[in-house]
């Protein structure tokens, strides 16, 4: 689907993060290349949450190098990764309870507006996108699950990002959204986004993924497309348990 | 928050700034005029408190220094380099916002509130323990006294204006209008991207910085104005009551009493710790003639008030409007 001259957007390189004696993430290496939705699967405590955070600049890698889009930003804060064009949203939502929906998204809009008029107005098309805008004005707190996690993406959106890291965005949602958020996803890549998805829906991955990436205890263990990724022998083995491979 | 105010606001804000100034045509009674002063003194060191609490979420319990330091610095340049304290008000408010910085580097990197407040209540204790023992300097607990008082001048139709003991009036003004000020800043603040910032920082710090808020910079701004309107409230209060204790001027007790406020009139609100501000100052007042009962009864006050009102006696209006509006349609 990718033709092979496109650069790639995001390059980890042999990334290691240990809390303590733990180590998350285990000489971690993958590239996104500019348009592509990668997945990262796996089950619990595989690391790629803290994938994510590493990314985002959450936690500071013990060892390699992160390079986006021409820049090496290994040193950068979460501020000035957002700056330089990387956007996420959170598995556990965390909206800012206090302000309304589009003041949530206006915090994201402001660095590209010089007033509070023009964020309030491109903050509320984003929240439109969402499906939100019939709830803009609603304190965030007032919010059910699911239109949560459709403000972190609008919020994530409204920093104008080049790539955006959606943790979960179909986590706890009900089966009757569960199509609204895919098409939301997939609307976004319309846009011309690149997107990492951490996903256990393998509906979602299916239709979303061009490409997925499984791992567990901290190391990449397969990579293919999502197809491939299902079939794979030791993906299998790992959530279904041993003997019953070959079922 | 981040709306522009309605037309009842304004009329609200502009009556509510006609009244305060129009006080002293009703009376002049120097007592009356007294509580005044030290509730519109306590208004900006509420307010300010409260920015850095309320609205920033650092919850930090050591602005006492601010205020202490602002009064002993303005204090000490007037008497010992002999400037005006027309001069030296801002003097001593730009030492505390020094202060304030230097204080706020540490609660940068301090992620658990419980720290913050420990961290910030034992720097104003250090501030109060200094100026205790520096006596060949602050005289301590004896008291440093001997402060000038503000120069006076000539107002075009008015006259003479002469700030001494016996005479309020010049006082009342020129705090009333320092009060102002600060909340104006305050509101400014807050009604601008960097207060929505701000409000974002306190809901979910992690998500503000993921959207680019730049929490160094927010925290050290916060801090530094809301130390900078402490100072000035403290300075002013040193030419005011022209005697200095490092008990009254940096004592736990003036932390508690801004605490009480905030809480009693509401936090993360702009007219709540003024609120407050009245309503204790008042009552701290009122009660004198009950000498230590009086803790009991403002006690139970705080007690009363928190449990039912947690937001603060603000939010009693609007409470009472929606109830009484429920009542009558249905």
């Amino acid at each position: 689907m990718q033709s092979p001259t496109q650069a790639s957007l995001l390059k980890v390189d042999d990334i290691t993060m240990a809390f303590g004696g733990i180590v998350a993430v285990d000489k971690l290496s993958l590239t996104v290349k500019a348009g592509e939705i990668l997945a990262l699967m796996g089950p619990n405590g595989a690391g790629k949450t803290t994938t994510f955070h590493v990314i985002a600049g959450v936690h500071m890698p013990n060892s390699g190098t992160i390079t986006f889009d021409g820049q090496d930003i290994t040193r950068l804060r979460p501020d000035g990764r957002c700056r330089a064009g990387i956007g996420r949203t959170f598995q556990i939502t965390q909206p800012f309870a206090e302000l309304t929906v589009v003041e949530n998204v206006m915090v994201g809009a402001l660095p590209h507006h010089r007033t509070m008029a023009e964020a309030r107005a491109e903050a509320r098309r984003y929240v439109d996108m969402v499906g939100l805008g019939g709830r803009a004005d609603v304190l965030a707190k007032g919010l059910s699950t699911g239109q949560r996690k459709r403000l972190e993406m609008a919020r994530a959106m409204a920093t104008r990002p080049k790539l955006l890291l959606l943790d979960e965005v179909t986590g706890g949602v009900d089966m009757k959204s569960l199509p609204g958020i895919i098409e939301l996803v997939k609307k976004l890549r319309d846009e011309g986004l690149t997107l990492i998805i951490i996903e256990h829906n393998m509906k979602a991955i299916t239709e979303l993924a061009d490409r997925a990436i499984f791992m567990n205890r901290g190391v990449r263990m397969a990579e293919g497309t999502p197809a491939e990724i299902a079939s794979h022998p030791e993906v299998i083995e790992l959530y279904l348990g041993e003997g019953d491979a070959h079922a | 928050m981040f709306q522009p105010l309605k037309s009842w606001q304004w009329l609200l804000i502009a009556t509510a700034i006609v009244v305060m100034a129009l006080v002293p045509l009703v009376t002049r009674n120097s007592y009356l005029l007294h509580v005044f002063i030290l509730t519109m003194i306590f208004g900006i060191f509420a307010s300010a408190w409260n920015l850095v609490t309320g609205f920033a979420g650092l919850k930090t319990f050591g602005h006492h220094a601010f205020f202490g330091i602002g009064a002993y610095a303005s204090a000490l340049i007037s008497i010992n380099a002999g400037l005006s304290p027309w001069l030296t008000v801002w003097i001593a408010a730009l030492v505390a916002t020094v202060f304030g910085l230097f204080i706020g580097l540490p609660i940068l990197r301090i992620n658990s509130m419980p720290h913050v407040a420990i961290v910030t209540l034992g720097f104003a204790e250090i501030v109060r323990i200094v100026i205790s023992n520096l006596q060949s300097i602050t005289r301590g607990e004896l008291g440093l006294w001997g402060i000038p008082a503000f120069e006076g001048f000539n107002l075009p139709w008015i006259g003479e204006v002469n700030f001494t003991p016996a005479d309020k009036l010049p006082y009342y003004y020129l705090i009333l209008v320092l009060l102002i000020a600060s909340v104006a800043v305050i509101a400014l603040i807050m009604r601008s991207r960097t207060g929505l910032a701000m409000i974002a920082m306190r809901d979910a710090e992690e998500a503000a910085e993921s959207l680019g808020v730049n929490l160094t910079r927010q925290k050290l701004l916060v801090f530094g104005v809301s130390a900078f309107l402490v100072g000035v409230a403290g300075a002013f209060y040193a030419h005011y009551i022209s005697i200095l204790t490092p008990t009254a001027a940096v004592g736990i007790d003036l932390m508690i009493l801004v605490i009480a406020m905030a809480l009693v009139g509401g936090l993360s609100t702009l007219s709540g710790p003024l609120v407050g501000a009245l309503i204790l100052t008042g009552a701290v007042e009122l009660m004198r003639d009950l000498d230590d009962y009086r803790l009991l009864v403002y006690g139970a006050m705080v007690i009363l008030i928190v449990m039912f009102l947690p937001k603060g006696l603000v939010t009693l209006a609007p409470m009472l409007t929606r109830r009484f509006a429920s009542h009558s349609s249905s």
